[in-house]
């Protein structure tokens, strides 16, 4: 569904994107991760459409986003929400529906349907006067006007309090069920972890790590093994009444058990855990 | 461009707008609107001039009924009081006195027009009565007035006859003398006093003659204008403030659709206020086709402005210049309508013709539209190059802005002929405007300072397309390049200059400085004109790879090649006159 190949984007000479290429499949949550000016948004634009590309390529379903025919398949939602204040929600849906020539029954079903699943009431109100959760669920909205078969989200919770952050992930996910493709970008790891099929990891402009989130765990440290003893072992930390070792293997887990031996103690407790993205971003960002 | 899609983003602008007009908006545009609506019509009906000077003039005096036909003059009884008072301009008792005032000289210049006036038209009833020819001529009396000393007064008149005495049958001519006629006035004793501190008078009584109700009337069609453009740049602007304009970049729509859709509203309510105007102030449809360029123009300026500015202080600039410059470049030469071909830059002077009722031939809407529509499509385009995700939302300053909208027609070195080709439209308005500015002065300077002035845009013009692909790195920075970029744009814009000589067709080659401006020499001799036409191609192509190497090497070398480039220009300028006178 989305092609992008050798993509490259320099901005007055600076680099924000080098030589990144990736494929996403029809349906697919695609994550698109990394630290402040890694590339994400500008990569997320190119895909949209907006910026074009120094060298490299980038298709969607099948056309060039840039040209307007091809962005009529997209749904876009950047990272802040810019409505155009002085229009009410229903007129400013209705007036991008018309751009996408969405005829004006079908879509005020759509915009009603949409905006009753986000449970946004106010839709006479002036987009100015709205809260921050509110506008951005009217830019969720407008992205979907056109019943797009792609979704590129800019950090889709950005600035938004928990409950509506949650709402707003939560939505993404629905939509990926729904069929459509989506390619998601967000600080908040955690969020990506819950709704991306596949990741990739950017840092400085280029991909650092790809893959699914298991294939990137294998990659990047696999399980960890908390071991509770009930004496103090080389590297152990005093918890609750009792003392915990992180090791990363089960050569390790032998090791804790065979010393708390010698100490007169015993091994009372031994926790998996697996890498969280952030561990594993925060391991790819510092190695690079 | 799909004319459906422009036609749906102007509605959508102008419901848009509508909903966001607030109260000062609206005030504003009531204000523009009564200034048009209330004052056009009374300067069209000779409200400027009417009772502007107050007469103390007995119902007796032969000067009475001159007084009374005067638009400008109201005929009083005379009062010693009222004179001393200065609730009279000018006191007609036994002898003409003037207020000791500048309104005071002017009133008694306008007497004298007016008896004048009044003579002739007795003269021309009689002339028609009687096949004789009349030679009408004014003659010093010897006696003169003084507006400083109000005591020494002119005799005659008061007691004239009806200034026909003179004339005798059979073919004779008259010879209406001062002396012989009733309502003479002693032109040689009131130049006398009105020459002491210059000439005065109403603009009117000026000589040669402006067409001063015409003109204050042809400025009402610019004054909507400016508010269209205070809501114009602000919609732009509002495209460019916290990123709204970047989802409708991601529609399916392009940034050309965008750009039509937003301006083709306020284009209309400019043309429908002309309408307007043109209607309250007896103007044509010769007015509203005239206006409309300029009505481009100024949308075209603005919204390159809005595109360059960076916040609301800089776009108030913009405003305020795109007001004051286009104003003064088509309000200048229509004060020269009917007095000089320069009137010919202005759409304006179409406009003044038109409110005197004469017309303006076709090549006139031509000479004076053309550059004005060429210019604000390229401005357009030029905007539209940096109506654009990665350009409309930076601070970037507005130098490096004007480099990437150029930029933004350059993909290959050959861009660089068509980027001079469509400067040449803005070279030619900044000539004319510069012609219109020094045309006043004596040949001795305006002539150099032209030169000077036509080299320093040219060679601007043709230069910086290569400047903006070096700093871009479009292109290679290499001599050679430099070389072939520099001789591309040269030729590019030799071609375009040849395009856009119209300016014979006018007749602004009877001026000296339009000669200088344009390089027409239509009198020089053909060995002259092979040798012109083919140098000028020679000129830019040398004096634009000078610039381009300069611009090869960094900022301070392109200004030092650009320096170069306007001397050698210079010289062949000065050559070329030389030659030519």
């Amino acid at each position: 569904m989305i092609e992008v190949r050798d993509l490259r984007k320099e901005y007055a000479g600076h680099v924000a994107v080098s030589g990144s290429t990736f494929e996403v499949e029809p349906g697919e949550v695609f994550g698109v991760v990394g630290p402040n000016g890694a590339g994400k948004t500008t990569t997320l634009k190119t895909v949209a459409g907006l910026v074009e590309p120094t060298e490299g390529e980038v298709r969607v379903a099948g056309g060039d986003p840039t040209e307007a025919e091809t962005r009529r398949s997209l749904g876009y939602l950047p990272e802040e929400s810019p409505l155009y204040e002085e229009m009410t929600a229903l007129s400013y849906l209705r007036f991008f529906a018309d751009l996408y020539d969405v005829p004006r029954g079908v879509a005020d079903e759509r915009i009603h349907d949409t905006l009753d699943r986000l449970e946004l009431d106010r839709r006479e109100t002036r987009t100015g006067d709205m809260s921050k959760g509110m506008k951005r669920k009217v830019a969720v909205a407008r992205s979907l006007v056109n019943d797009p078969d792609v979704l590129v989200y800019d950090e889709p919770a950005s600035g938004l309090d928990p409950l509506t952050t949650n709402y707003v992930v939560e939505f993404v996910r629905e939509l990926a069920d729904e069929g459509k493709t989506v390619v998601f970008s967000a600080h908040n790891l955690y969020h990506v972890e819950r709704v991306c099929d596949r990741v990739v990891i950017m840092n400085e402009g280029d991909i650092v790590a790809r893959g699914t989130l298991e294939e990137i765990r294998d990659e990047h440290g696999g399980v960890e093994y908390t071991v509770e003893t009930t004496v103090e072992v080389e590297g152990a930390t005093e918890e609750g009444g009792g003392y915990r070792t992180t090791v990363e293997d089960m050569d390790g887990v032998e090791r804790v058990r065979e010393e708390a031996r010698e100490n007169g103690g015993e091994v009372v407790d031994i926790r998996t855990r697996e890498p969280s993205l952030e561990d594993i971003f925060l391991d790819v960002a510092e190695a690079t | 461009m799909r004319p459906r899609k422009v036609l749906r983003i102007a509605r959508w602008e102008v419901s848009r707008s509508a909903g966001g007009l607030d109260r000062r908006s609206l005030a504003y545009a009531l204000v523009a609107l009564l200034l048009v609506a209330g004052v056009a019509p009374f300067a069209v009906d000779g409200g400027l001039y009417d009772s502007l000077y107050v007469v103390g003039v007995d119902e007796e005096s032969g000067y009475h009924d001159a007084v009374e036909r005067s638009e400008t003059l109201r005929a009083v009884e005379p009062s010693e009081e009222a004179f001393s008072s200065g609730r009279l301009d000018v006191l007609v008792t036994d002898g003409v006195r003037a207020a000791d005032t500048g309104k005071g000289r002017a009133a008694v210049s306008e007497l004298r027009d007016a008896v004048r006036a009044y003579n002739a038209d007795l003269l021309d009833g009689y002339d028609t009565a009687y096949p004789v020819s009349v030679d009408l001529r004014y003659v010093d009396r010897g006696t003169a007035v003084s507006a400083d000393d109000a005591s020494e007064s002119v005799s005659g008149g008061s007691s004239g006859g009806d200034g026909t005495e003179g004339g005798t049958d059979g073919g004779t001519d008259v010879e209406a003398s001062g002396e012989e006629d009733g309502f003479s006035f002693p032109s040689g004793g009131l130049d006398g006093v009105l020459g002491q501190g210059g000439r005065a008078g109403t603009p009117g009584g000026i000589t040669p003659p402006f067409p001063f109700s015409s003109l204050v009337l042809a400025f009402a069609f610019l004054v909507p204008l400016n508010f269209v453009i205070q809501a114009y740049s602000t919609s732009i602007m509002n495209e460019r403030i916290d990123r709204r304009g970047v989802l409708t970049l991601a529609s399916p729509v392009s940034r050309y659709e965008i750009v039509a859709g937003k301006t083709v509203p306020y284009f209309a309510i400019a043309l429908g206020t002309v309408a307007v105007v043109a209607v309250a102030v007896s103007g044509g449809v010769a007015s509203v086709v005239a206006v409309a360029p300029v009505a481009f123009v100024f949308l075209a300026l603005t919204f390159v402005g809005s595109m360059f500015a960076r916040s609301y202080k800089e776009l108030t600039f913009v405003t305020v210049f795109v007001s004051v410059s286009v104003t003064s470049y088509v309000f200048v030469p229509a004060v020269f309508t009917d007095v000089d071909p320069i009137a010919a830059i202005s759409p304006l002077s179409i406009v003044v013709r038109d409110l005197q009722g004469a017309t303006a031939p076709v090549s006139w809407y031509l000479f004076s539209g053309a550059p004005l529509v060429f210019s604000s499509a390229v401005l357009f385009s030029l905007g539209a190059g940096v109506y654009r995700e990665e350009d409309m939302f930076t601070q970037r300053p507005v130098r490096l802005k004007a480099l990437d909208a150029l930029v933004s027609w350059l993909h290959r070195r050959a861009s660089v002929a068509k980027v001079s080709v469509l400067l040449i439209p803005f070279v030619f308005v900044a000539q004319l405007l510069v012609v219109a500015v020094v045309f006043a002065l004596p040949v001795g300077i305006s002539v150099p300072l032209l030169l000077v002035v036509a080299a320093v845009v040219e060679e601007t013009a043709k230069s910086m397309a290569v400047y903006a692909g070096f700093v871009s790195s479009v292109f290679e920075r290499t001599t050679p390049n430099a070389v072939v970029l520099g001789a591309l744009s040269g030729v590019g814009f030799f071609v375009g200059e040849k395009a856009a000589h119209l300016a014979q067709v006018v007749g602004l080659d009877r001026l000296e400085v339009g000669r200088a401006a344009l390089g027409i020499a239509s009198d020089a001799s053909p060995l002259v004109l092979a040798v012109l036409l083919v140098a000028p191609l020679v000129l830019h192509t040398v004096t634009t790879c000078i610039a381009s190497v300069g611009a090869s090497y960094g900022k301070r070398e392109f200004g030092v090649g650009l320096s170069a480039a306007v001397a050698v220009h210079v010289a062949y300028n000065l050559a070329v006159v030389s030659l030519v006178a």
